[in-house]
This record gives C-alpha cells, structure tokens and sequence, in this order.
C-alpha cells in the first residue's frame, strides 16, 4: 500500500513571544511538527505496518519545516517530499492544497492519503479536504477508528452528535483525531537513521500551473488579545473559599 | 447579488444567517439561507431562505452538500457563502471553496466588508493573538457558533430549486448519535467544566451535583471525552471542540493547556478550581481557589443550596 502522510511544521505557540506592538515574533520563532500531526503520522506507519507499503511524509513550508520532516520520518516515513516555500510567498490553505496534491500526483499510484483535523497553530481543518478535492478522491473526515481491508477503508468518524460510520473506496484521503491512536516515540537510533534518509526538495514553480487558484488572501494584521482577567485568588478553608468566591460572583451578577 | 448561508444545524443557521444579513447590508445584497432537503422548522432569520431538494439526501454527506451549495453559488450572483462551524460545515466550506477556486477564512468571530474583501477577525495561536484575514470576493467564510445572534423571525421563502450532485463517494453505513445535545453547551449561561483532576468517571457526578445547584451545563476538556471517553464528543469545550461564551465558566480539576483555553476566553467571569498553584488556568482566571475539588466542590455545592 502506497501511503502518503501529510505534515506540517507549525510554531510553537507555547513559545512564541510577541514585540512590543503585540505582534507575534515568527522570524526566528520555534517550530514543531503540528501536534496533532503525529496522530496522521502514527496511522500512516501503522497502516504500513499491517499492509506494507511505503509511507511517504509530504510537506509545504519554508527550511525550518526539514525538522518536522524528520520528525515524521523518524517515526516511520520511507521518504519524504518538500515542498519548499518560506514566508513571503506561503500559500493560503487553498494554495497549500494545490501545491501537496500536485506533488503527490507525481508520486504515482497512492492508496491513501492521511493528515490530521487541523494545524495546531492555525486550525483551519481546511487542507485535507481540498486536497481530496484536487485529487478528486472521497474524504473521511475526523476518524477515530480506521481499517482498510481489500481496497476499501471504513471509518469511526466523530462528531458534535455522536459517531457515524463511514465507508468508500481507496484510494481516498482521511483526517484522523486524537482518539485514532497512541503515537510512538522513535528511539534515539530511529532518529539518527532518519537524520540520513532522503528528502526531495521541490519548487513551488515547478509545480504551479495556469490552474492555481489566486484567492487574494492576505492576513491583515494579527495582535496580541489582552487576558484582562482579575486573577483575585481566594484563600481560606473550601467553606470560607466558597463563601467568598459566591460573593463574588453575586457582584458580578453572574449567579 | 447574494450572500448566501449554510448550517446542517438548526439553531447555527439562524446565526450565521445574521451574519449574512450584516455582511449582505454592506454589500447592497439579499442574504440567503440554504436549506437542504427540508427548511428546518427551528430557522430563525430576517432575510431569505432557499431549499434545495436533490437527486438524494444532500445532508447525508459532505460531498453531497457542497455540490448542492456550489451549484447555487455558480447559478445565481453570489459575493461569499457563509458556513456556520462544525465538523460537517468545516469540511463542507473547504470542498466548496476548492471547487469554487476561492478563498477559504476559517473560525469567525466577526465579519466586515473592505474595498471588495471580505475581512474575518479570528483566534490565532491558541487564542493568544486576534487576526484580520482577508480574502476577495468571492469567497467561503466560516463562523464561529455563538459569534452572531439569530433573529427572531422566519425568513422569507424563495421557490425552491432541484439540484442534482452525482455519485456518492463516501457511505455513511450507521449513524450512532449521542444523547445530549451539544446546544446545551453552546448556549448555556452558566457552565462547570471537567478536567484531569477528577480521579474516576464516578466523581463526574461532584460536578454535575455543582452544575445542578448553578443551574450550569457540564462541559469538559478534551483529555474526558477524548482519551478516557467519559464525556461525549459534544461537551468538549476548546481549540478542537466547541468554543463557549457563557457569564460564568467554572473550571473545575482542569490545568489550563492553550487548547483548552481558546475554547473559554470570551466567558465574562471564570473560576478556576485545582489543587495545582502553578496551573496555568489561574492566569486566566477571574477568581481562583487552589485546593483539592475532593474538598472544594462539595462544600460549593453545600453553600450554593443552602443560598
């Protein structure tokens, strides 16, 4: 089975530290592969693991993004492709999706594509089905269970109402959650390997066509929002504590 | 020229059908709200409404949806399409906007109209930043639940149309629905939220005896309904579940990771409870009692029923 896992290399938002005007720092600022990511990448090995196959970690972003890629790699990715693209010239979601599938498209026969519900740091959740759609394949969306069997994949997909179980035909693309799986952590050799395997750098321009979507997207400012909370600790035995904090909530008016 | 509207949830479609109306009145634009397969008897909204009845059931799948929704915004002069956020509207808006070739802005909390752009203000890095995104007309925009209020008033109804959406690619063999609904959550004034700090599933019954004496809804972070599957899907408030915005939030056994936080910030009061000084939900809490919710919720309780 041909499995191609999507991954994305998100800043850590833990980290990142905003200017004096409030906007965030990103020249510079700490990367990681997008957290949820590694519940994409654990069901792609996984899938291999039972199927065999190749699994195949693609990725949009600038140089940074080459420390996700091991990441995924070390993991279990076979190879990787990489997509490069720094800040200036990153394409939107739907870009971003153009780009993956066109890339993938190279990659010949793919079985299944897998990426997570969203980035960790934009979360969005818009990728994984556009590339469906460029690669007009049937999407899966939010999967808590997955088994293919026999050129068909099924899926436990969660929603606000409950679960629905979802069938189509491979090849297809799914997005897993959390729940999916428990994501292994490489071992100190599984990382060094890594470290040597392949990675193919591809150009934006090699890929873009007279079809890519120009959406005119632009993000016009983004500023630090202001907790502005009270932080008012009320002290004493849990009776006193309670008799305190109803006070304060009958002022605030919210009881 | 139209701005055009869509939720699969009754309640979510009058809001982001409000938001339609804004956005629409800046334009000089009718707003629309579509409807599939039947006009819900619980749309509230001041503008239009236009059913869409298709070869077979459109709202059983995404796919089906957003052919639907995209073959009205090719017939007619549509300036943006609007989804209410869900986990079927998410993928709905993307499957619409890359069938489109249009712009795709994600998790709204407000929307303005800016020389032909339409302008989203949004969350960004775990709610710690606010954007402004842009993208031009026409576009696909998601909003947020909550974010705009639903009219009290029934749309108008336009002719409804037939559409045909081809092949179903992805079968949906069981639907397994949970038993609460997740309005409870999304609207409710006052809510008591579950964490990591409850030791068994058995002591849940702590916060609801507390939510019970608030009159608040139970709510959870995702750790519950996630990994352990104490809670449904539908309780779980943050970054990957739903975003809240009641007068009173109360976090009960919960640390206060980035995720959960982007889900509670717009709460007007919050109260954090955790035997951990240096949990990270104090900092963004009004009122805070550190000590163990074994001890504090029960004596909360207490107090709060004996008035």
């Amino acid at each position: 089975m041909n499995i191609v896992v999507l991954v994305k290399s998100a800043v850590d938002e833990a980290e990142l530290r905003a200017d004096t005007a409030g906007h965030p720092v990103l020249k510079g600022a700490a990367t990681k592969m997008s957290n949820f990511d590694m519940n994409g990448v654990e069901e792609a090995v996984k899938q291999k693991e039972s199927n065999g196959g190749t699994v195949i970690v693609v990725t949009l972003g600038g140089a940074e993004a080459k420390k996700a890629i091991k990441e995924a790699m070390a993991m279990g990715g076979t190879r990787a492709v990489h997509v490069l693209a720094e800040p200036p010239d990153a394409p939107d979601s739907l870009g971003t999706a153009y780009f993956l599938a066109k890339a993938i498209k190279r990659l010949g026969e793919v079985d299944l594509v897998v990426c997570s519900e969203g980035a960790s740091d934009t979360y969005q959740g818009q990728v994984g089905a556009m590339v469906a759609e460029f690669l007009d394949m049937p999407f899966l969306a939010y999967a808590k269970k997955v088994e293919t069997e026999a050129g068909r994949i099924k899926c436990e997909q969660g929603f606000e109402g409950g679960v629905r179980v979802l069938e189509a035909k491979l090849p297809a693309v799914v997005s897993v959650v959390s729940e999916a799986n428990v994501p292994r952590y490489p071992t100190l050799l599984q990382v060094m390997v890594a470290g040597r395997k392949a990675i193919e750098d591809i150009t934006m321009a090699s890929l873009k066509g007279d079809d890519y979507p120009e959406t005119g997207m632009e993000v016009l400012d983004i500023t630090l929002q202001s907790a502005n909370r009270k932080r008012v600790l009320l002290d004493g035995s849990p009776e006193e504590a309670s008799r305190k904090l109803v006070e304060a909530l009958r002022r605030e008016g919210v009881l | 020229m139209e701005v055009i509207t869509y939720s699969e949830d009754a309640g979510l479609a009058g809001e982001v059908a409000a938001a339609g109306l804004d956005v629409a009145s800046v334009l000089g634009a009718d707003a629309v709200a579509v409807e599939l397969d039947e006009v819900s008897a619980g749309l509230r909204s001041a503008g239009k409404a236009l059913l869409l009845k298709g070869d077979r059931t459109l709202e059983e799948d995404t796919d089906s949806a957003a052919a639907a929704i995209v073959e009205v915004a090719k017939a007619r002069d549509v300036r943006a399409v609007l989804v209410a956020e869900t986990k079927f509207g998410t993928v709905v808006a993307a499957k619409v906007a890359a069938r489109l070739r249009v712009g795709s802005l994600g998790m709204g909390k407000r929307l303005r109209v800016d020389e032909g752009r339409l302008v989203l203000e949004r969350d960004a890095y775990g709610g710690k930043y606010l954007a402004q995104v842009a993208a031009k007309m026409p576009c696909v925009a998601m909003v947020q639940a909550g974010a705009y209020k639903a009219a009290d008033a029934r749309p108008q109804l336009l002719d409804a149309l037939s559409v045909n959406v081809g092949d179903q690619r992805v079968v949906t063999v069981e639907t397994r629905k949970s038993h609460r609904v997740e309005s409870d959550i999304k609207s409710a004034p006052r809510i008591v939220s579950a964490g990591r700090g409850f030791a068994k599933k058995e002591d849940l019954a702590l916060a609801q005896d507390l939510a019970n004496a608030l009159g608040a809804a139970l709510g959870c972070s995702r750790p519950l309904s996630s990994d352990l599957g104490w809670m449904g899907e539908e309780a779980h408030i943050g970054l990957t579940g739903v975003y809240v915005h009641p007068q009173l939030y109360m976090a009960v056994g919960i640390s206060g990771q980035l995720q959960h936080v982007a889900g509670i910030k717009d709460s007007k009061v919050i109260v954090a409870i955790n035997k951990d000084a240096q949990a990270p939900i104090f900092q963004v809490a009004d009122y805070g009692i550190v000590g163990d919710l074994y001890d504090v919720v029960p004596a909360l309780t207490r107090f709060l029923r004996q008035g």
